[in-house]
């Protein structure tokens, strides 16, 4: 059992908090500004090489440096929108989901160019166990993941139900033209947005780094599990997206209990394909989610 | 106060007003009546800012709003309540009505209290979802919202369409109550009959176009409009 939590259970837990905070932007997006950003994995990326380079820099811990990959994500996702998003506010969402593949090549290509392919650690060395949990095979990281993405969900939460610009975001998610009619400014409302997607994205960046290590391709292979969570979750859900990063996250580690046999249920090898499955089942049974979010 | 004049325009394609004219003076019920496609929701929405228009003014208080900005319009004081999807349905009704005052740097206890006093139920359901309120309910939320900036001028689009008769009957009170606070009205109605009787004035329009306009009353008396548009004889 023991063994059971530590191997499965906290890599888990660790992965879909990670996947949830990647997802609640992909979700929010999608149901404010109608499209799928393709390029919110590589947004994570920018923010997770911004911490790099402050880590570099002073020497900091890497979380102490994520304000700074938050301040980089929100400041670059802005600039984004405003010159490879905003000119197609009207236009078909194809042509901003192409936009934004554009912008993931792109911002990609830049992170290569500035910080090298070659993966790089946070901090060198190897992390041993607290010893404080026992049995429990938990690593510092770990609570830090688990911890920050506690903390940026709360705050979300408390945006999205305490503040008028949290109200009005949830007002235009529910029905654009609505919110137009209300007098809501609407690109006031698309920016905030963006500033709350590009801070998830940052920290999850930041935290997939601290978990892993960093790789220029280290968002954009995190795009598959993110959109299965928010399609999971219910798209425009904010909750149903951290409910589907935990679920896809726990099943990817789950997939390779030896169930029936000592063999793997699952090839390692194949874990991301579980996110996939989850998503075309989903889209075929459920296309509105758990949480009945948006069906386009 | 407000005038639409000779707008023609539509929503990219064919024109589907062709010089119609609307006037709203101050503290005034008006109501449009028409069969359908003859350009009643159109225009309102164009009053609002919601249609292209390629040639016609509105005006407010003599001042061209032609050009301007939905936003804007809002500050002016018009508020707009459209036909269908009308309240955000996944907010509590307390959270609709404060995106109502969206515009308003601060908006005051009081304008809440006249919402929740104009319409009871209201007050009952405010931590309740929207989405989760009668046809009725969601009306009257619909037009609470809209009161949340203090309009002037309120624009409604077919208030009572989809109602029981009941639910009907009280929307239309509501109406004549925020008109006595000295809101002007104008709004759309499928039930004509009901509406040109509380309307001060009334337009028909047919097929993009004014055919008659006078007062509620006269309206109704009208032999032809009545034949025509209003389905039946005279009372």
């Amino acid at each position: 059992m023991i063994e059971f939590i530590n191997n499965y259970v906290i890599p888990g837990l660790v992965l879909g908090s990670i996947y949830a905070l990647g997802a609640i932007g992909v979700s929010m997006i999608f149901s404010i500004l109608r499209f799928a950003h393709f390029a919110h994995g590589d947004l994570m990326t920018f923010g997770a090489y911004v911490a790099f380079a402050v880590v570099v820099a002073f020497g900091w811990p890497p979380v102490a440096a994520m304000p700074f990959a938050i301040l980089g994500a929100s400041g670059a996702a802005l600039v984004i929108d405003r010159f490879a998003y905003r000119p197609f506010r009207r236009s078909r969402p194809i042509v901003v989901v192409i936009a934004s593949f554009g912008v993931a090549l792109m911002l990609r290509a830049a992170i290569m160019l500035i910080w090298g392919v070659q993966p790089e650690p946070y901090v060198e060395g190897i992390q041993t166990p607290l010893e404080s949990l026992g049995p429990f095979r938990v690593l510092e990281k770990h609570i830090v993941i688990i911890g920050t993405a506690i903390v940026l969900v709360t705050a979300l939460h408390l945006l999205l139900t305490r503040t008028k610009m949290g109200k009005a975001m949830r007002a235009m998610s529910d029905d654009a033209d609505l919110a137009r009619i209300t007098g809501i400014g609407t690109e006031r409302v698309i920016a905030w947005t963006w500033i709350v997607g590009a801070v998830l994205a940052a920290a999850a960046g930041v935290l997939t780094g601290i978990d892993t290590l960093l790789k220029p391709y280290m968002g954009w292979d995190l795009l598959l599990p993110l959109f299965a969570a928010a399609i999971l979750g219910g798209l425009g859900r904010t909750y149903g997206a951290i409910l589907g990063g935990l679920v896809i996250g726990m099943v990817e580690e789950l997939s390779t209990y030896p169930l029936f046999s000592d063999q793997p249920l699952v090839s390692p090898g194949y874990k991301t394909g579980i996110a996939f499955a989850i998503m075309v089942i989903m889209l075929i049974w459920r296309p509105q989610g758990l949480l009945r979010g948006r069906v386009f | 106060m407000l005038a639409a004049e000779r707008l023609v325009g539509g929503y990219g394609g064919a024109d589907i007003l062709k010089g119609v004219s609307v006037r709203l003076d101050p503290g005034e019920i008006v109501v449009i009546v028409g069969p359908n496609g003859a350009g009643k929701s159109t225009v309102m929405k164009a009053v609002f800012g919601l249609v292209s228009l390629r040639e016609g003014r509105v005006t407010l208080s003599g001042e061209e709003i032609s050009g301007l900005p939905t936003e804007q319009r809002v500050r002016l004081g018009l508020a707009y309540v459209p036909q269908e999807r009308n309240v955000f349905v996944s907010l509590s009704v307390q959270e609709n009505l404060e995106m109502g005052g969206f515009v308003r740097s601060t908006v005051p206890r009081a304008a809440y209290d006249r919402v929740y006093a104009l319409f009871p139920p209201l007050a009952e359901k405010r931590r309740q979802a929207a989405g989760e309120l009668s046809g009725g309910q969601r009306q009257m939320l619909a037009v609470g919202r809209a009161l949340m900036v203090e309009p002037k001028i309120l624009l409604l689009d077919e208030p009572t369409c989809g109602l029981a008769p009941r639910a009907m009957d009280e929307i239309f009170a509501c109406i004549r109550a925020i008109n006595r606070e000295g809101v002007g009205i104008l709004m759309v109605e499928q039930n004509a009959k009901q509406a040109l009787g509380l309307a001060h004035r009334g337009y028909v329009l047919a097929t993009g176009e004014n055919r008659y306009t006078d007062t509620g009353a006269a309206l109704l008396a009208n032999r032809e409009v009545a034949e025509s548009f209003l389905g039946g004889g005279v009372p």
